[in-house]
């Protein structure tokens, strides 16, 4: 093992790096891109409601997998497979605390807080008001 | 361990170095996980104002492009401080480290600026529900990227003094992935709650 190529070898870095520089550069200016871009698509308010939501979600996604390949190296190197199973059993967890949260909670607004003509209708029929 | 920079190391070494990589591949997830709560309790709370200002109101987001664009080039000086350690150039790996931690404490005295408006102007984390749940989850990732910083310096101090030994080479490539894995997070924070909070008030 040498000191040379010793991200390489714990697996921290992809077996053949020899463009891992430019990998670097890369991920750098795409991330950089992705984010002026979201930023003016929002202060420009270029596109209509719907699709500047939809656009900025892709983007930030966009960002994310770029710096998780060329920053994080995820999906190469040494233990590559094993991260990639711990990462997907992460966002899994990761989408039932969020997706569960948000549904739970939604729930439990509406039926906390009944409008107005719910409550009197319900004055009405059950006390008899 | 004298003059590792030269030195072969025998295949357990290498097993060792990246079981400790992967083990710290797994904390990492496990923080993953532990911020995906704080942006659930956020994007419960997000609506929640009590009568006080919506996020719209109260972020500027020209100022929060400015600290996105000093993480992500921190993030960039960090990938830039391991291929100079590649190269074995200990003074040049310092050097880009040294802008990484100057580069990271900027973005926290920037946030901490931000935060100092907001308490200032009477929106401090006691106001709602939403700033409650906002300067948790902002804050939370501030902190990990103080902690980052104190990390790096006691870098900085451990490779001037001893080099670019195995043990050093193994605590640069740890703090390399906590640090890009901080400008994950932040992505989505600048996403769900700056961008998101400003489009729908």
């Amino acid at each position: 093992m040498n000191m040379n190529n010793y991200f390489e070898e714990i697996g921290l870095w992809p077996r053949d790096s020899n463009n891992i520089a430019s990998r670097y550069v890369l991920g750098f200016v795409i991330s950089l891109l992705c984010t002026l871009g979201a930023y003016f698509l929002v202060m420009g308010h270029v596109f209509s409601a719907d699709l500047l939501l939809a656009s900025v979600i892709v983007i930030a996604l966009v960002q994310v997998i770029v710096q998780l390949e060329f920053f994080l190296h995820l999906g190469t190197g040494l233990s590559a497979r094993a991260r990639l199973i711990a990462f997907g059993v992460a966002i899994f967890i990761i989408g039932i605390l969020v997706a569960g949260s948000l549904w739970i909670m939604y729930n439990l607004n509406q039926r906390m807080m009944p409008s107005m003509e719910q409550m009197e209708q319900y004055m009405n029929d059950q006390v008899g008001f | 361990m004298t003059n590792e920079t030269l030195a072969q190391f025998p295949e357990e070494a290498k097993n060792e170095d990246s079981a400790v990589v992967f083990g710290f591949w797994m904390y990492l997830m496990g923080d993953f996980i532990l911020f995906a709560g704080l942006f659930a309790t956020y994007a419960v709370l997000r609506n929640n104002t009590f009568g006080g200002p919506a996020g719209s109101a109260i972020f500027n987001l020209p100022f929060v492009l400015i600290e996105t664009l000093v993480l992500l080039t921190s993030s960039f000086t960090c990938g830039l401080s391991l291929l100079a350690a590649r190269k074995g150039e200990a003074r040049r790996v310092v050097g880009w480290l040294i802008a990484t931690v100057v580069l990271g404490l900027s973005f926290a005295a920037l946030e901490i600026s931000e935060f100092t408006r907001l308490v200032m102007a009477g929106n401090g984390p006691q106001r709602s529900g939403f700033l409650s749940a906002y300067f948790t989850l902002v804050e939370v990732h501030g902190l990990h990227v103080l902690i980052g910083c104190l990390w790096v310096v006691a870098l900085i101090v451990a490779i001037s003094i001893r080099g670019l030994t195995r043990s050093n080479m193994r605590k640069l490539a740890l703090w390399s992935l906590f640090w890009h894995f901080l400008e994950i997070v932040w992505i989505f924070i600048f996403v769900i709650v700056y961008l998101l909070g400003v489009m729908y008030p």
